[in-house]
């Protein structure tokens, strides 16, 4: 779709949609057309086509007066992760089921990238096992699937954001991914599901309980 | 001003971003009246401001009334030559090294990052070695960081690009940069060209994003909402968004655009175009009412890509090329570019004070470099902490005014000019060069006299006192040797062989052929070159610097109306053109004997059928709905499609598909 969409619109949903995963532009702060045009260097129009594209995305809320940068809410926040854990796990089953072999090395060398990202760079990693979700999910061969979770992750993308400093475990995620991926590479359907359910099951019990700690 | 326009008009602005001037003209389309034009200097370290001063100047009553914006641009050919592209990370599939050694093809790729890769594929389109996606990965993690954008380029992948895709699909997954792919930028079978293709086109990604997103800014600070052009390398047009993709394919843009602009203003079918400008003086071809598309792909720097430009010649001779002396005291005329010394003058009044107390030296008599002059283009602030100790020099110098080559020298201590370690300051337009050109003997004759006549002369009168040679003579053999230079860059185009340097006496017969065509100077022997087709001049000195060339070459000079911003017209005159070049060739079986079906390749997908005439159907139609349905979306107006079937080898084809119209003016 991105390539029907103007060059400097492109550009400026890119950055201001960044500055509202880093919480740059806060969650509930009023938008400034002319303050993000200036400070992104594009003229207004593509600002606001921009705007447009993350009202769509849910990233934007456009009540009857104004434009803010959407809450973040926990009790939505926890509906979104019920469909994530149902549909990341499904997704883990079908990826043993489908995955090629290109898909395999594609796993192995986000793993192996993982492993070599040191523990206290939290971001990266948290790119990183986005990555890793978003390749399980192309081995999963549905692409409506792989799109689904990638509208889920832009919407929680922000709470992580908010929990990351406060996260330790990530590192020993990577463990998990190595045994996720030999399931897959066993094209063991159960075991695949169930290690992606204990997976995020811990990961989402762990981030809710240090949101929970912050407010 | 403009004047007012009535409903049925289409307004539209094309603009040219050329070496030294950038050139935007008002158009009436319908009618091809040129409404109104503007020069402005171009500004390479950001062109969009050039753009914005052009915009402004023409001064248009109603913006929003414009209809069609469309550029031509040097951008991409300025930052290959000056390598300011990104830096690219080349990944070569099924390449073998040895060969590329051994023909010494590494320096042809554009990038120095450069990796082979086991895969690729053969002549029959089948899969020569299993792709080495594992290895791609590694590498991609290890260099991510280093470079900008990755161009992929595997082996045979017009006939088959399934390496090539897997690659992008498994590396888009682990890296965010953007990822070329030779096999969509080329259907010819040159390996290298190709993937310097891929690496070039990958380079100039960000620079011409950058570059589309000011102009558009320039535009809508300046009201206008229309729909954005780039002219191609063949002088076709664009949409922005294709050219944000396909910036390899502006190359030579500029250029293309005169040749176009030259014909839309003469209406002349069959000529020879030449544009002369500031700096350069560029040679196209126009047969039948279209520009010569050059066989070859695109050459530019030295690197050969597969891109399809206008066929091209361009010179180092133009209406501000420096005029001067070598070691042996020959006149040489460019190929650098410098301001004219009756402009430096006219902004700087003690230049002439001072020229003119020099020529009253007799002895020594001053040096030509005596008319080099530098002086402060742009100030760079206060803040000099980015500057090397002898850049501050050279900027503290040159605030306080413009200074002579030899004086500067001096001051800083060192034995000649090359050691004054000014490029990177001269690179960034901090420091401006001036000196004696074309522009100041037109001072001194009266034809074109904006600036400091007496300037220009004591200029001449020096560099005739150094030679020995009076002020007339001299500047006649100036004005011979520059249509001199042309005519033989004419020749040599045409005729795609060299002349040699002139020298005394040499023993070459084409050499003395050429001479004698122009000057008859054999006692026995005339000869005379006649070019069959008129000569077309544009750019601002094409009257006065093209008269004698027509005559030498005994054909007639057109200077069409409004001569002087062809190419800004040009960037408008263009058709909007989508091709697309379809392979079909025979699925072999294991012992190559049998045909066993016929693959349909296209740019973003391959099919298969079992009856040639299925697959000729079968590319035609889809083919033919892929380009009418992108040319509409660029914006072409009842785009037609030309479909032409080339036989390539045994039951193989090549379907080229082109949709085109004339730019969909409506608001």
């Amino acid at each position: 779709m991105m390539e029907l969409v103007r060059v400097d619109t492109q550009r400026a949903y890119a950055a201001i949609r960044e500055k509202i995963a880093t919480l740059e532009l806060a969650p509930g702060a009023p938008v400034d057309e002319g303050k993000l045009a200036r400070e992104l260097d594009v003229g207004l129009v593509p600002v606001r086509e921009a705007i447009k594209l993350l009202v769509h995305d849910h990233l934007i809320e456009a009540p009857s007066m104004g434009l803010f940068i959407a809450e973040v809410k926990i009790p939505e926040l926890r509906q979104i992760s019920e469909i994530r854990l149902l549909l990341e796990c499904y997704c883990a089953q079908q990826a043993a089921r489908f995955a090629t072999p290109d898909d395999l090395v594609v796993l192995e060398a986000l793993c192996r990238e993982q492993s070599q990202v040191p523990p206290d760079e939290p971001r990266l990693l948290f790119e990183l096992d986005h990555k890793f979700h978003q390749a399980i999910a192309q081995a999963a061969h549905n692409k409506y699937l792989a799109d689904i979770l990638d509208d889920f992750f832009g919407l929680s993308q922000r709470l992580w954001f908010l929990a990351l400093p406060h996260l330790e475990f990530l590192p020993a995620a990577v463990e998990k991914h190595l045994e996720l991926v030999a399931a897959i590479k066993a094209q063991d359907e159960n075991h695949a599901e169930a290690i992606m359910r204990q997976h995020i099951q811990s990961f989402y019990d762990k981030v809710f309980e240090t949101l929970q700690n912050l407010s | 001003m403009t004047p007012m326009n009535n409903s049925s008009d289409a307004l539209v602005l094309g603009i040219d971003t050329g070496g030294t001037y950038t050139d935007g003209v008002l158009l009436e389309y319908h009618s091809r009246t040129v409404l109104a034009a503007h020069k402005s200097l171009t500004t390479k370290r950001d062109f969009a401001i050039g753009i914005e001063k052009v915009i402004e100047g023409i001064q248009i009553q109603d913006p929003s009334s414009i209809q069609m914006v469309s550029i031509s641009t040097t951008l991409a050919t300025n930052a290959i030559a000056e390598g300011k592209g990104k830096r690219v990370a080349l990944f070569l599939i099924g390449y073998d090294p040895e060969l590329v050694a051994s023909f010494q093809m590494e320096r042809h790729f554009a990038t120095p990052n450069f990796y082979y890769f086991a895969g690729g594929h053969d002549l029959f389109g089948q899969e020569k070695e299993a792709l080495d996606l594992t290895a791609l990965l590694k590498k991609t993690n290890q260099v991510k960081n280093q470079v900008d954008a990755i161009a992929i380029s595997s082996y045979f992948s017009p006939l088959n690009p399934e390496h090539e895709t897997r690659a992008y699909n498994a590396i888009s997954q682990v890296c965010d940069l953007p990822i070329v792919l030779g096999h969509q930028l080329s259907t010819k079978l040159g390996s290298v060209e190709r993937a310097t293709t891929a690496a070039l086109n990958a380079s100039l990604l960000s620079v011409l994003q950058d570059f589309i997103v000011a102009v558009r800014r320039a535009m809508e600070h300046r009201g206008i909402d229309a729909p954005l052009m780039v002219v191609r390398g063949d002088g076709t047009l664009m949409s922005d968004e294709f050219a944000a993709r396909s910036p390899v394919e502006t190359i030579h843009s500029g250029p293309a655009a005169s040749a176009i602009g030259g014909r839309f203003l003469s209406h002349q079918d069959d000529a020879l175009i030449l544009d002369v400008g500031g700096t350069t003086t560029d040679l196209a071809l126009i047969q039948g009412g279209n520009v010569s598309i050059s066989e070859t792909g695109a050459s530019v720097s030295g690197y050969k890509t597969s891109v399809k430009a206008a066929n091209l010649l361009s010179i180092g001779l133009g209406g501000d090329s420096h005029i001067s002396v070598d070691r042996e005291n020959n006149i040489v005329i460019g190929p650098e570019r410098v301001v004219p010394l009756a402009y430096l003058a006219h902004q700087h009044p003690e230049i002439q004070t001072r020229l003119k107390a020099l020529i009253q030296k007799t002895w020594p008599p001053p040096t030509p470099s005596w008319l080099e002059y530098w002086y402060l283009l742009r100030d760079p602030g206060d803040n000099l902490r980015a500057f090397s100790d002898r850049e501050k020099t050279l900027i503290k110098i040159l605030k306080a005014g413009p200074i002579a080559i030899p004086d500067l020298v001096k001051q800083v201590n060192a034995l000649h000019k090359n050691q004054l370690g000014a490029d990177e300051l001269i690179r960034r337009e901090i420091i401006g060069k001036a000196g004696l050109t074309p522009t100041d003997l037109l001072h001194i004759d009266g034809r074109h006299t904006p600036w400091d006549v007496k300037t220009a002369e004591y200029g001449l009168k020096l560099l005739s006192n150094h030679l020995h040679w009076e002020e007339p003579g001299l500047t006649e053999f100036i004005w011979t040797l520059s249509s001199e230079l042309i005519a033989k860059a004419i020749v040599e185009f045409l005729t795609e062989k060299s002349v040699p340097p002139s020298s005394a006496h040499s023993p070459d017969l084409g050499l003395w052929f050429f001479r004698n065509s122009l000057y008859a100077e054999h006692p026995h022997l005339a000869t005379q070159i006649h070019l069959q087709y008129p000569i077309i001049g544009i750019g601002a000195p094409a009257d006065i610097m093209l008269q004698d060339v027509a005559k030498l070459l005994h054909t007639e000079l057109i200077l069409p109306d409004h001569y002087f911003v062809a190419n800004a017209v040009g960037a408008i005159a263009g058709s909007v053109m989508v091709s697309e070049e379809i392979l079909i060739y025979p699925h072999l079986s294991e012992a190559g004997m049998d045909v066993i079906s016929y693959y349909v390749q296209a740019r973003d997908g391959r099919e298969e059928f079992e009856e040639l005439d299925d697959a000729l159907d079968h590319a035609r139609k889809s083919g033919y709905d892929r380009v009418l349905s992108a040319a509409l979306r660029s914006g072409a107006d009842n785009p037609q499609v030309v479909v032409e079937e080339i036989a390539d080898g045994i039951d193989s084809y090549r379907i080229h598909l082109q949709a085109v119209g004339n730019p969909r003016l409506s608001k």
